[in-house]
């Protein structure tokens, strides 16, 4: 299982955790290549439907990250995001894939360590777990490049 | 359109360095008209030959180029390359320049840059100093404006043979010089400085051993677009050095004769960058020594930068002034290694070290050629050429009307001069009349083409950012390797894509291939978005067809250590962005009227310096102050190093503040709430001693609320009579003389709760109130004993001389470390102190009746922290307010509208807190100068057809936007959204969008990262 590269989503808020991960850049931070970020104008835009469909079309892992607590920039799409990845944990410890496949994180903007030790903690975390089940059973993978 | 009198509205900048072009970008986006005029072939000055720049450690050119065509663009710049000034009459207000331009021999409209000439002509690019030859043609730098070459005819052999050359027909050798005079209400002087004369610098062997270079050729040698192509190897035999040693002070801080005796400020960090890119870009087994008197890294974060430098790079400091250079003999030669002999602090024996490469970090100098002008103008200048400016007008020069900023006033880095051209461009706007006409920017984008109808056609673009993003993955086979993906019908990796040719390029093929769709691999679309939005709109396409995939900032930069993997990112990145770009469609910007109306919160200097500039130009400020008195730290100090009243300067400044017709000073007021956007900012705040809410709306807001004066628990502090702060000190001088003048034995400790763990930063006051004070007491008893006990002294620029000043009158300095602090014990109404001597290298024990610490500043945790949550903005770990960036935009904050000056931003005097407070009214005013908000277009659309109507988006929207209209269903006014998407996200129907972000957008892009066809 050493060898497995699990793909992470990153869902990163413009105002805070997208930024932080600019200034991991300039300060040369380093962190896994598994994470891929896709930028979201806050938070409170990713919902259970864009976590879940990460999972299903070949996720190991799917993150989401936001400003700080009380820091949104539009007041509390933060903590709707909390909430909805909460849901989606439960759901996914229903259906067997597990909820520690999904997690929220805080940061604010110029957080670059927070950022790449998220990220990096987060990849290990993924990486022990072993591939998404879902995408296991799922026949035209062929292995970890997909 | 009403034509403005031009004596009035015109501001001419001298010099088109970095502060030349901020100054002249800050004026003509607040609508006034520039006329920038360098002696140089292109502008960009000094900073055009830097590598990469601190503290991000990035490519110059990437930051700087945009800039550049920037200012090429700009309709208000008038810009006047090879043109140097003749003479000026008149006076503020009305002053008339006489200008001379050298023939460049091309004609600019007709030269294309096609390098033709430079190509049959070898060697013609002029750009590596000290490195290479002068050849006829010569263009500075690659990304050079204006774009375009020129020629020196008397080095051109064969002038027939090279007119032919160029297929343009832009080489014209009848050219000849012109002359135009220029009338303007003020004038900005930015001409920059020298570097130290080398030919002083013989002891290094500099000019015989060719292993010694300066500190601008090392970084030509680290260059990219540089005479090694970016290898790391030396110049005698071509190898790659194993050992590198950096000399500081090379030519500053020195009274040999020549020699600057002032401190040239730069050099530290530039050293510190060098070396450390050094480490991070040749890794293998490179020694990185830099040799010091004090690291002075006084700035904003500095001083985490040198700590980075010592503990994750592993770069080695050896505090000595090394005497001199020798080489090493071996094979017959004397051109290779070289042996540094220096004495360590104490030391007996001088040491000797051989190195294979050595760097001299030279310093600053004014060229003759800048003190004739300034003699020209009739601007004083101190004994070292550099400007005489005011402890509380720090741009102002001798004559009214005339600013001075970067170099030319005094040594300083390029964060610093950018603040300064900020404040000379909010003084100079201050002499011109008010401006009445609406400033319109009249860019002449065709009319977008309709795309509806046309199969997509998308076109890629890679950019290598140089070594950035093409120095770990191969930026040429990833492109050739998207052209395959359906739809692409262009595929090119395009070198710097945001220089000016790269863009044009862009912009070609966007309108030749008809491609309705763009995707760019370059650096962050936090700062790179709007210049290629630009450049899609120059090519008629709406600017929202296009997708920046963030190669450099979240792959390159992070991956370097794993190319492979960097590489499969790289690939699976630009998939997502192709993805997604397919789905974008045209969208139009929603606008709103601006409030201009400004919110200044700290009544300190710098808070009222920020409203009264403000105020002056015409703009109704709200200054908010949270205490009953403005006036902020600046009434705790007495005199500023250079002997100037501080009080009374408060004094003028407040009552300018409180009597200002369009200042409103709110005192004892809190800020409590905060909603809207730029343009359109409510304010709470609760004022007076009955706490009364009160609404405020304004446009901009401009944060001014300083830094606590620190007061840590430490040496005896608080607790024993004779130990004060350098504040207590101050007054003391000040309220009774008699009393420090019978102090006989002082000792002064530097960085006491600064540069520590809890507070990690320089405080960078203290180092001067050190010596300001040290000078007092010896003028009231030169008979006192003073000893200051300090870590680095950092005594930047002119203040240098303060320093020697106060060692020649007997004031004793002595370094000591962090790990092995000076140990404290009362004794009596006195104080014991123990603390190791250098020179004796020994512990010794003094015993002192005033004891002194320089405690600094502290940042103001709990505001910044509440201000920060109410208004969203992010802070330093250290707790001081975190501008957009560090070098280009360092009084901007990151969210529009915000701006941050004075000791809020990071600990500083009062002349540079005066500085900043003018650039946040220069900036400020580029923004109030529109009429218009632009609210993007990334706002929620109800499909009615799905709706039905749950209510759930009204109750969700955090700004009660979405109601349900009279046909029933949930309406979003597209001006009022904020874009935040929580409604879209929310609806059970999925009847919202919020575009640019769609849903089917986000779903391309997973589909692209999980493409089983890769």
């Amino acid at each position: 299982m050493e060898n497995f590269q699990p793909v992470i989503v990153a869902f990163c808020c413009h105002y805070c955790a997208y930024t932080a991960a600019d200034m991991a850049g300039s300060k040369r931070l380093h962190y896994p290549a598994n994470v891929k970020i896709i930028r979201v104008p806050c938070t409170g835009k990713v919902s259970a439907l864009h976590m879940m469909e990460a999972l299903r079309k070949g996720a190991d892992g799917v993150y989401v990250a936001g400003c700080l607590e009380g820091d949104c920039h539009f007041r509390s799409g933060n903590t709707r995001a909390a909430r909805r990845v909460a849901y989606v944990k439960k759901l996914l410890d229903e259906i067997g894939i597990g909820g520690e496949r999904v997690e929220m994180f805080c940061m604010s903007a110029g957080m670059g360590e927070v950022f790449a030790r998220t990220a990096s903690e987060f990849t290990e975390k993924i990486r022990s777990l072993g591939p998404n089940p879902a995408r296991v059973a799922d026949p035209a993978c062929t292995g970890t490049a997909c | 359109m009403q034509k403005r009198s031009e004596l009035s509205n015109k501001v001419l900048i001298v010099g088109g360095g970095m502060g030349g072009i901020r100054a002249a970008l800050d004026l003509a986006e607040a609508g006034r008209d520039v006329v920038l005029v360098d002696k140089a072939y292109a502008i960009g000055g000094l900073m055009t030959s830097l590598d990469r720049t601190f503290p991000t450690n990035n490519c110059d050119l990437c930051t700087l180029s945009p800039r550049l065509s920037e200012s090429g663009r700009e309709l208000h710049i008038d810009l006047m390359t090879m043109t140097e000034i003749e003479g000026v009459e008149g006076s503020l207000g009305q002053f008339k320049a006489n200008l001379t331009t050298r023939p460049r021999y091309i004609d600019l409209q007709k030269c294309t840059a096609c390098g033709e000439c430079y190509r049959q002509f070898p060697g013609c690019v002029r750009f590596t100093p000290g490195l290479d030859h002068r050849a006829p043609t010569c263009m500075r730098y690659p990304q050079a404006t204006p774009y375009a070459f020129s020629i020196d005819m008397e080095a051109c052999a064969n002038v027939e043979e090279l007119v032919r050359v160029c297929p343009a027909g832009a080489i014209n050798p009848n050219d000849k010089p012109s002359s135009r005079k220029v009338e303007a209400g003020a004038i900005i002087l930015s001409p920059g400085a020298d570097i130290t004369d080398l030919s002083l610098l013989d002891t290094y062997g500099y000019g015989v051993f060719p292993n010694v270079v300066t500190s601008l050729e090392y970084e030509r040698i680290l260059s990219a677009s540089g005479p090694t192509g970016g290898q790391l190897v030396r110049p005698s035999d071509g190898k790659k050095p194993r050992k590198v040693a950096w000399i500081q002070c090379a030519g500053s801080r020195s009274l040999k004769k020549g020699f600057s005796p002032y401190c040239s400020s730069a050099c530290c960090m530039y050293a510190l960058k060098e070396a450390m890119v050094t480490r991070e870009r040749f890794l293998e087994n490179i020694e990185t020594t830099i040799f010091y008197m004090d690291m002075r890294t006084y700035g904003k974060d500095y001083e985490l930068y040198l700590q980075r430098a010592k503990n994750q790079y592993g770069v080695r400091f050896v505090r000595s002034r090394p005497h001199s250079i020798d080489p090493v003999f071996s094979d017959g030669s004397m051109m290779g290694d070289l042996n540094i002999s220096y004495m360590l602090y104490g030391g007996s024996h001088p040491q000797t070290e051989q190195f294979d490469m050595v760097v001299l970090s030279t310093g600053f100098r004014i060229s003759n050629e800048v003190k004739e002008l300034a003699a020209k103008l009739g601007v004083e200048l101190n004994e070292h050429g550099f400007a005489k400016t005011a402890s509380f007008d720090p741009v102002a020069t001798s004559k009214p009307g005339i600013y001075a900023c970067g170099l030319f006033e005094t040594p300083k880095d390029i964060p610093e001069t950018l603040v300064q051209a900020g404040a000379a461009a909010c003084c100079a706007s201050g002499d011109l009349s008010p401006l009445r006409v609406v400033h319109e920017k009249m860019e002449n984008f065709p009319p977008e083409r309709d795309i509806s109808g046309e199969d997509k056609r998308i076109g890629i673009f890679v950019c290598d950012c140089e070594n950035n993003i093409g120095g770990v993955i191969d930026v040429k086979a990833m492109a050739a390797d998207l052209k395959n993906l359906p739809e692409v019908v262009v595929s090119e990796a395009i070198g710097h894509g945001c220089s000016r040719d790269s863009l044009e390029h862009i912009q070609e093929l966007i309108q030749k291939e008809k491609l309705n769709r763009v995707v760019i691999g370059a650096c962050s679309p936090r700062t790179h978005e709007a210049v290629f939005q630009d450049t899609l709109k120059k090519a008629g396409l709406n600017k929202y067809l296009l997708e920046i995939v963030n190669l450099r900032d979240q792959d390159t930069w992070v991956h370097n250590d794993t190319p492979a993997f960097a590489a499969t990112k790289a690939k699976e990145l630009m998939h997502m962005g192709v993805g997604a770009v397919r789905l974008t469609h045209p969208l139009v910007d929603h606008t709103l009227p601006m409030n201009k109306d400004v919110l200044v919160v700290g009544g300190g200097v710098t808070g009222m310096k920020a409203a009264v500039s403000l105020a002056d130009a015409g703009f109704k400020v709200f200054l908010v102050e949270r205490s009953n008195q403005l006036g902020g730290n600046a009434r705790n100090v007495r005199k500023t190093l250079e002997g100037q009243d501080v009080q009374a300067y408060v004094k003028t400044l407040v009552e300018r503040a409180e009597n200002h017709e369009n200042i409103q000073v709110l005192k004892q007021a809190v800020v409590v709430d905060h909603t809207g956007l730029a343009g359109m900012f409510k304010t709470g705040v609760q004022v007076g001693p009955r706490m009364v809410y009160r609404q405020i709306t304004h446009g901009i807001t401009i944060l001014a609320t300083g830094a606590l004066v620190n007061r840590p628990k430490e040496m005896l502090l608080g607790s024993h009579e004779a130990v004060l702060t350098q504040l207590d000190l101050d007054a003391l001088i000040e309220d009774s003389p008699e009393k420090a003048k019978a102090l006989e034995s002082v000792v002064m400790v530097q960085c006491v709760g600064s540069r520590v763990e809890q507070n990690p930063n320089c405080s960078r006051i203290c180092c001067q109130s050190a010596v300001k004070n040290a000078l007092r007491l010896k003028e009231l008893n030169p008979e006192a004993s003073i000893i200051v006990l300090y870590r680095d002294m950092r005594m930047p620029g002119m203040q240098e001389e303060y320093y020697t000043k106060a060692r020649k009158l007997g004031v004793i300095f002595a370094p000591y470390e962090i790990e092995d602090k000076p140990q404290v014990a009362a004794d009596g109404k006195k104080v014991a102190l123990t603390y190791t001597d250098p020179v004796l290298g020994r512990k010794v024990s003094v015993s002192c009746d005033g004891l002194v610490l320089s405690t600094g500043f502290i940042a103001d945790e709990e505001s910044t922290e509440d201000l920060g949550v109410i208004f969203h903005l992010p802070r330093t770990s250290d707790g001081y307010f975190l501008e957009d960036h560090v070098k280009l935009r360092p009084v901007d904050l990151p969210t529009p509208g915000f701006f941050v000056a004075g000791a809020a931003h990071s600990p500083k005097s009062i002349r540079d807190s005066i500085a900043q407070a003018q650039a946040v009214a220069s900036r400020a005013q580029t923004f109030l100068a529109g009429d218009a908000i632009n609210m993007g277009a990334a706002v929620a659309r109800v499909d009615s057809n799905r709706c039905a109507a749950c209510l759930i988006c009204v109750r969700s929207c955090p700004f009660g936007i979405p109601f349900i209209n009279s046909e029933g269903h949930s309406e979003i006014d597209p001006a009022k959204c904020h874009g935040c998407g929580t409604c879209a996200s929310e609806c059970p129907a999925e009847a919202i969008q919020l575009m640019r972000y769609e849903d089917d957008l986000i779903f391309a892009k997973l589909d692209g990262l999980f493409e089983r066809t890769a």
